[in-house]
C-alpha cells in the first residue's frame, strides 16, 4: 500500500532537533510517510537523525530517505526517494531488490514513464503550485498532474504549494496522495495541520 | 556472496602502490575514462572515483565503465563515499572520511564483498579504525595541498610513521605527494602514496604515473632491503 500523505523534512524550516517530535505529531495527525531529505547534510549526520525519526514515528510508518540508498538501508527506512539526479531506479531495484520502497521525483511526463518502467513504487510529481520551498519557480499546474496520472499506473504523489483547500482538485486530477514540506513543518502545530490534510484526502477514499 | 575482500587483502598493499583519485576540477575536463586508461598505463595499481558535483545517474556509468577498466587492468577500483553507488558499481572498495558513513556502519552494508577505506583525522580514530573492520587507512593531508580545500592542515610523514607503528592494515600518504617526496613516505612506513593533481592534473597522465610509480617502487625496495 503507498502512503497518501506523505511529510518531506527541511532543517532550514524545522531543526534535526525538532524533526523526530514534529514527525511524530504529523503522524499522530495522519501523516504516513516521512521523507527525510537534507540535502548537504554529512553521511554520518543524516544517519543518525534517520534512526531518530524512526525510533520517534515507530516502524508501523513509512520512512524514506532522499538520495542515499546507504543511509536508508542502515537506518531502518523502508525506502529511498530518488531525486532526478540520483542513482537510476533500475539500478536501485536491480541490484536492491524489491523490499526496498522506491520513489522517483518527476518534472515531467517522460520523467514519470521512465520511472514506472525502471521499477519505481511511486512519483512524486510537482511542483505543481507555486511554493515557498522552490522560489521563482512557476507551479507546473494541476494539468500537470492530470497528464503524468494518465501516462503511468504507478502511484502520483503531488508535491508544491499544496493547501488543504486544494488536495481536492490535486485528487480530481488523478494524484493518489499528497506530499507537504512548509503546510506542516511551517504551521506550528504539526497534527493539526497534518490532520487538515488528512480529512481532505479521505474525502477521496472509498 | 563474493569474498572479494579476502581476495583483494592477500596483495592488498602491492594494490595501493600508487593510488590515483579521479576529480574532474582537477583533470580539466578530460574524460575519467580517458585519464583512468593513462594513469593505469603509467603504473597506478588503484583507482578512486570521487564524485563531487554531478548527477549519480552519471556517476554509474561512468563508474561502470571505469570498472571495467580496471577489472582488465587488475586494477582497484574504489569509490569514494557513496556506499550505494559503490554496491550498484559491484566495486572492489569504498573509501569514507570523517563525516562519511561510520566504517562500521559501512562494513554492515558491504559485508566481506569489498574492501573498506577510511581516513582517520586522528591516530586514535585510526587505531579505532581498524578494530572497526577497515582494511586500509589513507593518512594525511602528508604535505600541504591545494585540491582539497576541506583537508585541513599538513600532518608531515611523522603521522604516517605514527600510525603505520599503530596499526596492522596498510597506510597509504594523501596530501601534497608527488615524485619527489613519495620516497619519504614510504620510507616513514607507507604502503603506497594516493593521489589527485600529480598524476590527473598532468598534461602526460601516463608519464606522471609513471614517475610516481618508479619512486615508490624505488623507495619500497629500500625499505625492504634495509629492515
Amino acid at each position: 500500500v503507498i502512503p497518501r500523505l506523505h511529510l518531506i523534512s527541511d532543517r532550514r524550516i524545522c531543526s534535526l532537533e525538532r524533526l523526530p517530535d514534529v514527525a511524530l505529531a504529523a503522524v499522530r495527525g495522519g501523516v504516513d510517510a516521512i521523507h527525510v531529505r537534507e540535502r548537504g547534510l554529512p553521511a554520518g549526520e543524516l544517519l543518525r537523525v534517520v534512526r531518530e525519526v524512526r525510533r520517534s514515528i515507530g516502524d508501523e510508518v513509512a520512512l524514506l530517505v532522499n538520495d542515499r540508498l546507504d543511509v536508508a538501508l542502515l537506518g531502518g527506512a523502508n525506502g529511498v526517494q530518488l531525486p532526478e539526479s540520483g542513482l537510476p531506479a533500475r539500478d536501485v531495484r536491480g541490484r536492491f531488490g524489491s523490499d526496498v520502497v522506491i520513489g522517483r521525483s518527476v518534472h515531467d511526463v517522460a520523467g514519470a514513464v521512465r520511472a514506472e518502467r525502471d521499477g519505481a513504487d511511486f512519483v512524486v510529481a510537482g511542483h505543481v503550485y507555486v511554493t515557498g520551498s522552490k522560489t521563482g519557480q512557476p507551479g507546473r499546474g494541476v494539468p500537470f498532474i492530470r497528464d503524468v496520472s494518465a501516462s503511468v499506473g504507478i502511484p502520483v504523489i503531488a508535491i508544491g504549494g499544496i493547501t488543504p483547500a486544494r488536495v481536492r482538485e490535486v485528487m480530481a486530477a488523478g494524484a493518489s496522495g499528497v506530499a507537504v514540506i512548509s503546510g506542516i513543518l511551517s504551521s506550528g502545530q504539526p497534527e493539526q495541520a497534518a490532520r487538515d490534510y488528512r480529512l481532505a484526502l479521505n474525502e477521496f477514499s472509498k | 556472496m563474493v569474498d572479494r575482500r579476502s581476495t583483494i587483502a592477500s596483495h592488498l598493499r602491492d594494490a595501493l602502490r600508487v593510488y590515483v583519485l579521479t576529480d574532474r576540477s582537477v583533470s580539466r575536463s578530460r574524460a575519467e575514462t580517458d585519464v583512468v586508461r593513462e594513469a593505469i598505463a603509467g603504473g597506478a595499481t588503484a583507482i578512486q572515483l570521487r564524485w563531487k558535483d554531478g548527477p549519480l545517474w552519471e556517476a554509474v556509468e561512468i563508474g561502470r565503465r571505469l570498472r571495467d577498466i580496471c577489472d582488465g587492468e587488475n586494477v582497484l577500483f574504489v569509490v569514494n563515499d557513496r556506499v550505494d553507488l559503490a554496491l550498484a558499481l559491484d566495486a572492489d572498495g569504498v573509501h569514507v572520511g570523517e563525516d562519511d558513513l561510520p566504517v562500521r556502519e559501512v562494513r554492515k552494508l558491504v559485508g566481506s564483498r569489498m574492501i573498506v577505506g577510511y581516513s582517520p583525522p586522528t591516530l586514535v580514530e585510526a587505531v579505532q579504525a581498524e578494530r572497526a573492520g577497515a582494511d586500509y587507512l589513507g593518512v594525511g593531508p602528508v604535505f600541504g595541498t591545494s585540491t582539497k580545500a576541506d583537508a585541513g592542515r599538513a600532518v608531515g610523514t611523522d603521522r604516517i610513521r605514527d600510525v603505520a607503528a599503530s596499526v596492522r592494515i596498510p597506510v597509504v600518504g594523501i596530501g601534497g605527494i608527488g615524485s619527489e617526496n613519495a620516497g619519504a613516505v614510504i620510507a616513514a612506513g607507507a604502503a603506497g602514496v594516493a593521489v589527485i593533481s600529480a598524476v590527473v592534473a598532468q598534461d602526460d597522465i601516463a608519464a606522471a604515473s609513471r614517475t610516481l610509480r618508479q619512486a615508490v617502487d624505488a623507495a619500497l625496495d629500500e625499505a625492504s632491503g634495509t629492515t
